[in-house]
């Protein structure tokens, strides 16, 4: 029996019904009267400098409002980490960099325009390659900058020499990580409208803070000048932090005094959702002859293409967080993030930490084979354990990372599977395990200090409404938010509403990104509900004209524990707004981890919350006349520590299994140079239902002392090691080392 | 401000959207999204890709699933169209919302009124779907969030209920 009335429970999602009947409103959803539409120019060129523009025939089209140039938009370059963006460019830098922005009545009138503009160019030398970037005779894809690297990470920990020397073998290997596009069905679209000298932005978009923190940084406008009104959410897997409509939007609303819409095109939206950061990962690692890891020396080449985005954080994860996996001693990263003249890629779901599990995981499979042990073996004896502190000082609260290994050999039946024949007709049979290790939330997103604030307001007749700083992607947020006030309150969760997030009623907090918002929200929503209980205790004690001391709270109800009475909740909420003159019962709270300081200059520092675990196995199929790779089963155990919502956590772990597979299998982008030749659903192969295999998940039994209730989190953690356990289902399938990805059927003929 | 051409010299066609009939006046190149959305302010058929591919703009085309993007609204003044706001007049779309909002089917529910309305457009065909046929029939409908299992999980439930309620 669970001790609790919502938490662990399947409840309807929070505006699941208005969903269902298309009642939603999405970005493209927003109307406003006198609302233009926008269209961009883009660059045809990967690198090209414009000589001049000529909007004259745009201009005489009858609907046109308002055309924006690198001429008469601000200059200032912003960004999040580097400065490396403008409003528009009179240099592009890959092809879609946005020249040109036209307004117009109609979105087809002012997609007409912009066939109008006559741009001319002077062609620059271009590079795509980022090794190439690095050589100091490449041309620069940022002209005002002294070299391509755009951000570089060096640690070591340990005695690398002597983990080597330790070893009784090593093994090195590159490996070949591709883009990998959110594709989220909903495109970036963003409305905004100026008053004044204040800016309103209606938008998809993950992140408050993150989108004021851009915003001020392009306009050096207060912070508090920019309201962010978040919509329904399509979908966004990291693709909705920084979008580029919203710059543009905002300026083409200031320059046509007009509320502006502008929503992407799929085309336009594959070039600048800032997809999976490509890597290039060589990897040395050396163990002893019973399977203790030494010593770990990686080196990591990332494409950024254009701009920077949040690469450079991408860069930060894929260097470190993986360490947090094993017991490593010694290790040494050396990683760089390279601009090139192509699209940006920047934040997917992972956050770094798939390419650099890939590669970790992988690695493990081709040790256990070279000292002929399980590699179950290995990650039994290397894995993290409650208790540790890391190598790069993050703590871990919980960790049932064994468990989850043991679990998951249990429940795929691993011995006898791993040992069973291979051969199957025309088809070989494998299975391959990989772990993984995320974060709960990270600070190092939020280097002024991560929180979170929650408002529980509750109404005349006991209704609650809630408000929260974090916003909903689709992944249940507001459900959990919900679950955990109406636990704390002792209501009904169908009595507990929560409102869009919108930065004029409560400040924006970091949002749906780093895998944070049931943590953080969850923990300042029982703040917010232990707040308003005191309040309703205040105004039970004012009726019985007694001391708040002697008024408990329980199952809904105050009671006057010296009388013995007993008051409902609405009675006592009413005569709170009688007793104030008008104001609901109002809990505020505020949550920041305790446990969670900065990384310093070297990195060293807690920079989680808690850490989530899983293992993953997969089975495959392998035929051995075409090299295809068929999925028959997924077996995922996650320690997640308390589970919030178990549609929601299982939907996060299916979802994320999903997106794993295609990220294994065929995922990727094509460029010929500079152009994206596969920049469409037809030719950029997402997984469909056809695709989808088997999936069982388990989970362990944890409870995290930080999390609200125990809770931990799922998000990203569901699909950072799927791709490994593929490869090395295939591996041990055909004993083809998979060192690339997706999998190559023709690699595997080989 | 300039001035904006007028639609008067655009053709007037009918459509007969969930039961009432339209009057417009469209040019000879608007998609049927197009005019749902921006003429007619039904919104709850979303605009994804313009390509046919993803099936979130799915609509019921005398009662077949169609894309919405793909199709010329002059061209559909003889057939019966079914968006998802005609929910409210089929009983049969009622339940199937239900059953993907009670199996948590949806996520950022931006492909769920596609998939609601080729739900209602299988079981009309196969009231019976086995789990290969429901894949068959939704290969075109893609799903970033789910990984499709609680839609295969919906579908079956609204399948049975659909069932349950005719026999009754």
């Amino acid at each position: 029996m669970s001790k609790f009335q919502y938490v662990g429970k399947r409840v309807p999602f929070k505006g699941s019904y208005e969903k269902a009947q298309g009642k939603a409103l999405f970005g493209a959803d927003v109307r406003i009267p006198g609302m233009l539409q926008a269209c961009v120019l883009r660059s045809p060129y990967p690198h090209a400098r414009v000589k001049s523009i000529d909007i004259s025939k745009a201009l005489k089209l009858p609907g046109v409002i308002t055309i924006a140039t690198p001429w008469n938009t601000p200059t200032t370059k912003f960004g999040i980490v580097k400065n490396d963006e403008q409003f528009l460019t009179d240099e592009a830098k890959y092809i879609g960099d946005e020249i040109v922005a036209i307004a117009a009545v109609e979105r087809d009138i002012a997609c007409k325009a912009v066939e109008l503009v006559d741009v001319d160019y002077e062609l620059l030398d271009s590079v795509y390659d980022p090794i190439e970037a690095l050589n100091c005779n490449s041309p620069l894809v940022h002209s005002d900058f002294t070299s391509n690297l755009c951000h570089h990470v060096e640690i070591e920990r340990g005695d690398i020499f002597t983990g080597f020397n330790d070893a009784d073998a090593n093994l090195e290997k590159t490996f070949k990580l591709p883009f990998q596009y959110q594709a989220y069905l909903e495109p970036q679209t963003a409305t905004a409208m100026w008053s004044d000298n204040s800016l309103t932005i209606w938008a998809p978009g993950q992140s408050a803070k993150h989108l004021s923190d851009w915003f001020s940084s392009a306009y050096l406008l207060p912070k508090d000048n920019f309201r962010f009104i978040q919509t329904c959410v399509g979908g966004a897997f990291g693709g909705k932090n920084y979008m580029r409509v919203v710059p543009i939007v905002s300026v083409l609303a200031k320059m046509a005094d007009a509320p502006v819409q502008f929503v992407l095109d799929r085309e336009e939206d594959f070039l600048t959702s800032q997809p999976r950061v490509p890597m290039t990962i060589n990897i040395k690692m050396g163990i002893t002859r019973n399977g203790i890891i030494t010593a770990k020396e990686t080196n990591i080449i990332a494409d950024n293409g254009a701009y920077a985005f949040l690469a450079p954080g991408v860069l930060e994860v894929a260097s470190v967080r993986v360490d947090t996996l094993y017991r490593f001693k010694n290790i040494k990263t050396k990683a760089s993030l390279v601009y090139t003249n192509k699209l940006a890629a920047g934040g997917m779901r992972g956050f770094g930490n798939p390419q650099s599990h890939f590669a970790v995981e992988v690695m493990i499979d081709l040790l256990a084979n070279e000292l002929n042990i399980d590699p179950s073996e290995i990650r039994l004896k290397n894995a993290a354990q409650v208790g540790d502190e890391n190598i790069h000082g993050y703590r871990l609260a919980s960790c049932e990372l064994q468990s989850t290994i043991e679990l998951a050999k249990i429940k795929s039946r691993w011995e006898e599977n791993r040992t069973k024949s291979k051969k199957r007709g025309n088809k070989k049979y494998g299975i391959g395990m990989a772990s993984s290790v995320h974060v709960s939330g990270s600070v190092m997103a939020c280097p002024e200090g991560d929180g979170s604030s929650v408002m529980v307001q509750i109404l005349e007749n006991g209704r609650i409404i809630v408000f929260t700083g974090e916003g909903e992607l689709g992944q249940g947020a507001k459900s959990v938010i919900a679950q955990i006030v109406a636990e704390e309150l002792c209501v009904s969760y169908d009595q507990v509403s929560v409102e869009d997030l919108d930065t004029n009623i409560i400040q924006g907090g970091a949002g749906a990104q780093g895998s944070r918002v049931t943590v953080y929200a969850g923990n300042s929503a029982i703040l917010a509900s232990k707040d308003a209980v005191l309040k309703l205790k205040e105004s039970a004690a004012d009726i019985w004209n007694c001391n708040v001391k002697d008024v408990i709270f329980r199952n809904a109800k105050l009671i006057n524990v010296i009388t013995e009475s007993e008051l409902d909740f609405s009675t006592v909420s009413k005569h709170y707004i009688h007793m104030t003159g008008g104001s609901r019962v109002i809990g505020q709270g505020m949550f920041s981890a305790k446990n969670v300081e900065i990384a310093n200059e070297i990195r060293y520092g807690n920079i989680s919350m808690s850490y989530p675990f899983a293992t993953q196995v997969a089975e495959v199929f392998v035929d051995v006349n075409t090299g295809k790779v068929e999925i028959l089963r997924i077996i995922a155990v996650l320690d997640v520590g308390q589970i919030i919502n178990l549609d929601a956590f299982e939907g996060q772990v299916e979802g994320g299994i999903a997106q794993g597979l295609g990220y294994a299998l065929f995922e990727d982008f094509i460029f010929d140079k500079g152009t994206l030749l596969n920049p469409n659903f037809t030719d950029y192969n997402v997984l469909t239902i056809k695709d989808v295999p088997e999936i069982k998940i388990y989970t362990t039994d944890s409870i995290d002392p930080y999390g609200p209730f125990g809770a931990k989190s799922v998000g990203e953690l569901a699909l950072v090691s799927t791709a490994a356990a593929i490869a090395n289902a295939v591996y041990n399938a055909t004993g083809k080392e998979i060192v690339g990805l997706p999998i190559d059927p023709f690699e595997i003929l080989k | 401000m300039k001035k904006y051409v007028s639609t008067e010299m655009n053709p007037e066609i009918k459509l007969k959207i969930n039961g009432l009939t339209y009057k417009l006046r469209v040019t000879p190149e608007k998609t049927l999204i197009d005019v749902l959305r921006d003429q007619l302010g039904l919104i709850g058929t979303k605009k994804g890709c313009n390509e046919g591919n993803g099936g979130a703009w799915t609509v019921l085309i005398d009662g077949l699933p169609m894309c919405s993007c793909l199709l010329l609204a002059v061209g559909l003044q003889n057939n019966e169209i079914t968006t998802i706001e005609g929910s409210k007049m089929d009983e049969d779309i009622q339940i199937i919302q239900k059953a993907f909002v009670e199996v948590g089917a949806i996520q950022c529910g931006f492909c769920s009124p596609g998939m609601i309305l080729s739900t209602k457009g299988l079981l009309d065909k196969n009231p019976n779907p086995s789990v290969y046929e429901i894949k068959e029939a939704f290969s075109g409908n893609i799903c970033r969030c789910t990984g499709y299992k609680k839609i295969i999980k919906a579908i079956q439930t609204a399948s049975f209920q659909i069932n349950e309620k005719k026999s009754l």
